[in-house]
């Protein structure tokens, strides 16, 4: 949707000023041009090709966010190396005649001009529409919405999350139906790009050399993030609702550990881990505290929903001890059950369970990459379980889940990703004996796109099923789950989709899963 | 690195924060502490499509903070680069790190020979690589038609680039510098290999080197069963020779003489029922 300047009654005035101002500039000999490449006047080019979002919300906050690039897949997004100044609204309504913030700010070149406004002063709990302009161009409008109030009781919230966009193996149409149901925020648990060159892809355009070549330098990840962007139905699902993000391994490589990775020594790998958290940061609705400093990046944090719940976001990446056994699924050891070993790192670990030492929230959830329920995938008495998930970091897992249920933790949710499957699973306390207490109850989304068509049940998830009685549901199509949380239940739907292979595919509920306050466990409705 | 944070304007009563990044001062000096390096210095590169000259493009930062950097590529006359722009931290350590990233160097078949040039630049510093392009070598009776020219497949694993096939490096030992072609598709055949040659051509000959090593054996690893196949007037493709049970790391096949303006391998299995693998593919005429 895109909405006229002249239908406001406060319109631009300030951005139009400063707009004017760089029309003189452009006056001055030589300096034309490089307007003219700046989405300046005289540029016809669309600068907000891969649209708008909005993100972490708080109560009285959201990050709102666009970046400028006329011509996404070109060096520099098709600008030129000029900072240019850009005006944001944020209204109580999508026809902007109730403004309640605005301003202008500069897209920085270094920064690939993205542009990431931390919108204070809001009100808690409420819709918000947001836009951009740049010398005259308006943005399409986002909707976002606000956090409520700390201790605020709150009757029901909605979410969805979603990992695993493989642009090349299916299209975004579960981000379609996502983005029609408007949720009050929206969870992104890894694998939104993917850094290896792809032979062949399902979609015009996947052997094009932008999908073709692995992603190194930060050009190539910043070009990657373009390419995926420019999808229409991933900027309607950004559009529709805050996101909440973290990432997994492909936003770097594949099953990185810290600063280790195969392809390359750790301090050759740190500048390809700099370069990809670089990337992902300007091109997520970010605030400044998750900018990376070099290799770094502070990327868990706590997003809380007054009384009901309280979203513990987790990197299970960035500080993990390296993979056991070499990785891969291996029969759980010595080494998985090391207490030494840790997927999360012990600082983390001490951050996650003070923090549930202080939550008032009726609903504790676990915003992570994986599956934290184990996954046996060897059929008969055999036991093999992969080791990059919480598998492979036993101690950590039980460390973590032994809290829970010492400190009697209220209604622990996990929601994972990264399996290409949909798995609902009981967390017990000791999985290898189906008597033991559970703890809490999680809820794996499969892949929005990764692995193609798929099937209700493929062979590997019937042995799934068969090796590990805490799994209560399994499913091997694309899609994401759409959530409703009051303080009696928590309701995931399953959203599949019965083919990514074809731009319209048709998507509805494959299961409705219920969890009942202080009663962990699925049931299936 | 002098360093400052930029608030951005807000407006009438909104408590709006932009989220500003750290920014050099303006009006300060180019900054100087990246070193640019290119290996080679100068490049010569012909007009075939699948033999580019390739550069390594190398910054280290000198200076006392990290920081990120953009060299771009700017080619002056026909040069086609594989990348106009090399953006990557640099972390400033001791000793230096240099990070380094490859580029490719294509001309078009017509290019007149003769000297050009790449400029490089970063911060407003400046390095020239020299390019000579060089004639096309002639392709006469008795040399191998296929090198350079443009190659399609099928697929291509990722690990690996089509025009490895053509690359004139035919030694198996080489493998894992993308010195061959792997199809993409693990266990599914057929695939296909074909060469586009230059112009139609007569040709009696195919030689197929695919992957023989020690550790890789053909009889395991290399190509077992394929068609040499060239491209009719019509654009059919046409068997005119097969190759069937094959455990050797080079195989000839001669035909009688046809003229042509493509060659395919038709790969129909492999040994060990994995990938196709070409390690060179050669097209000589009478």
């Amino acid at each position: 949707m895109s909405v006229r300047v002249g239908s406001t009654r406060r319109g631009f005035l300030t951005v139009t000023g400063a707009a004017a101002a760089l029309a003189l500039a452009g006056d001055l000999p030589g300096v034309g041009q490089a307007l003219a490449g700046a989405t300046g006047r005289g540029d016809r080019r669309d600068p907000f090709t891969l649209g708008v979002a909005s993100g972490d919300p708080l109560p009285d906050a959201v990050v709102i966010w666009t970046r400028l690039a006329p011509d996404p897949l070109t060096p520099f997004g098709g600008m030129n190396r000029r900072p240019v100044e850009v005006g944001w609204q944020v209204a109580e309504d999508p026809r902007f005649r109730r403004i309640v913030r605005q301003g202008t700010t500069q897209a920085r070149p270094e920064a690939s001009h993205t542009v990431h406004i931390d919108v204070r002063g809001l009100r808690p709990w409420r819709e918000y529409w947001y836009r951009f302009r740049v010398n005259g161009k308006l943005s399409p409008v986002g909707r976002t919405r606000t956090a409520p109030a700390p201790n605020a009781v709150v009757d029901e919230m909605s979410l969805a999350f979603a990992s695993c966009q493989a642009w090349w193996e299916g299209w975004y149409t579960a981000y379609a139906d996502m983005a029609k149901r408007e949720h009050d925020v929206v969870f992104f648990l890894g694998d939104y790009i993917y850094e290896f060159g792809i032979d062949r892809g399902i979609r015009p355009h996947s052997n094009e050399p932008w999908m073709t070549q692995q992603t190194v330098t930060l050009d190539e990840y910043r070009v990657r993030y373009a390419s995926y962007k420019m999808d229409p139905d991933l900027q309607a699902a950004h559009a529709s609702a805050p996101w909440v993000v973290t990432l997994d391994d492909h936003e770097v490589v594949d099953n990185w550990a810290d600063e280790a990775h195969p392809s390359a020594p750790p301090a050759q790998f740190l500048v390809r881990r700099a370069n990809a958290f670089r990337a992902y940061w300007e091109h997520m609705p970010l605030r400044l505290a998750q900018l990376p400093k070099g290799p770094d990046m502070q990327l868990y944090r706590r997003i809380k929903y007054g009384r009901l719940a309280e979203f513990s976001v987790l990197d299970t990446r960035q500080y993990r001890s390296d993979q056991a056994y070499g990785d891969g699924s291996k029969a759980p050891g010595p080494e998985t059950k090391d207490p030494a070993r840790s997927i999360t790192g012990a600082a983390q670990e001490k951050w996650l369970l003070d923090g549930w030492a202080a939550s008032p929230a009726r609903w504790n959830v676990l915003a992570q990459q994986n599956a934290l329920a184990r996954l046996d995938v060897k059929e008969g008495p055999e036991v093999l379980v992969p080791m990059d998930t919480w598998d492979g970091y036993e101690a950590s897992r039980n460390r973590i889940l032994g809290a829970a249920y010492e400190r009697k933790l209220r209604n622990l949710v996990s929601i994972g990703g990264d399996l290409h499957r949909s798995v609902a699973s009981d967390l017990k306390l000791d999985f290898t004996n189906p008597d033991s207490p559970t703890v809490g109850t999680e809820f794996v989304g499969t892949s929005i796109s990764s692995a193609m068509d798929g099937m209700d049940l493929d062979p590997g998830g019937v042995t799934l099923m068969k090796e590990n009685p805490h799994i209560k549901f399994g499913n091997f199509q694309r899609g994401y789950v759409s959530c409703s949380i009051t303080p009696q239940r928590w309701i995931s739907d399953y959203r599949v989709v019965d083919k990514v292979s074809i731009p319209n595919g048709t998507v509805s509920t494959r299961a409705k899963l219920l969890v009942e306050d202080n009663r962990p466990g699925i049931q299936i409705l | 690195m002098t360093i400052r944070w930029q608030s951005a304007v807000a407006l009438g009563t909104a408590v709006a924060a932009a989220i500003a990044l750290p920014q050099a001062t303006n009006g300060a000096p180019p900054r100087t502490d990246v070193q640019v390096s290119v290996q080679p210095t100068q490049l010569s590169v012909v007009g075939l499509p699948c033999f580019p000259g390739n550069l390594t493009l190398t910054m280290t930062n000198t200076g006392a903070e990290d920081r990120y950097a953009d060299l771009t590529l700017d080619p002056r006359g026909p040069l086609q680069l594989s990348r106009e722009l090399f953006s990557s931290w640099l972390p400033a350590v001791d000793p230096d790190q240099p990070v380094s990233a490859p580029v490719e160097v294509r001309v078009p078949r017509d290019t007149q020979p003769g000297n050009y040039s790449i400029e490089l630049e970063v911060d407003r510093s400046k390095v020239t690589v020299p390019v000579t392009v060089n004639p096309l070598p002639a392709k006469g009776p008795g040399s191998n038609v296929a090198l350079g020219e443009q190659a399609t497949a099928s697929s291509t694993h990722g690990n690996f680039a089509v025009c490895g096939g053509v690359d004139g490096d035919h030694d198996s030992a080489h493998w894992d510098t993308l010195t061959g072609w792997n199809d993409g598709t693990r266990a599914v055949f057929p695939d296909n290999y074909a060469v586009t040659l230059a112009a139609p051509t007569t040709i009696n000959r195919v030689e197929l080197y695919t992957l023989d090593t020690a550790q890789w054996p053909a009889a395991t690893n290399g190509l077992r069963d394929w068609d040499v196949q060239v491209r009719s007037g019509t654009g059919d493709w046409q068997t005119v020779a097969q190759v069937r049970g094959n455990t050797l790391g080079h195989v000839v096949s001669t035909f009688d003489p046809v003229q042509t303006d493509a060659v395919r391998i038709l790969c129909l299995a492999g040994n060990g029922n994995t990938y196709s693998r070409i390690v060179e593919l050669e097209v000589y005429g009478s």
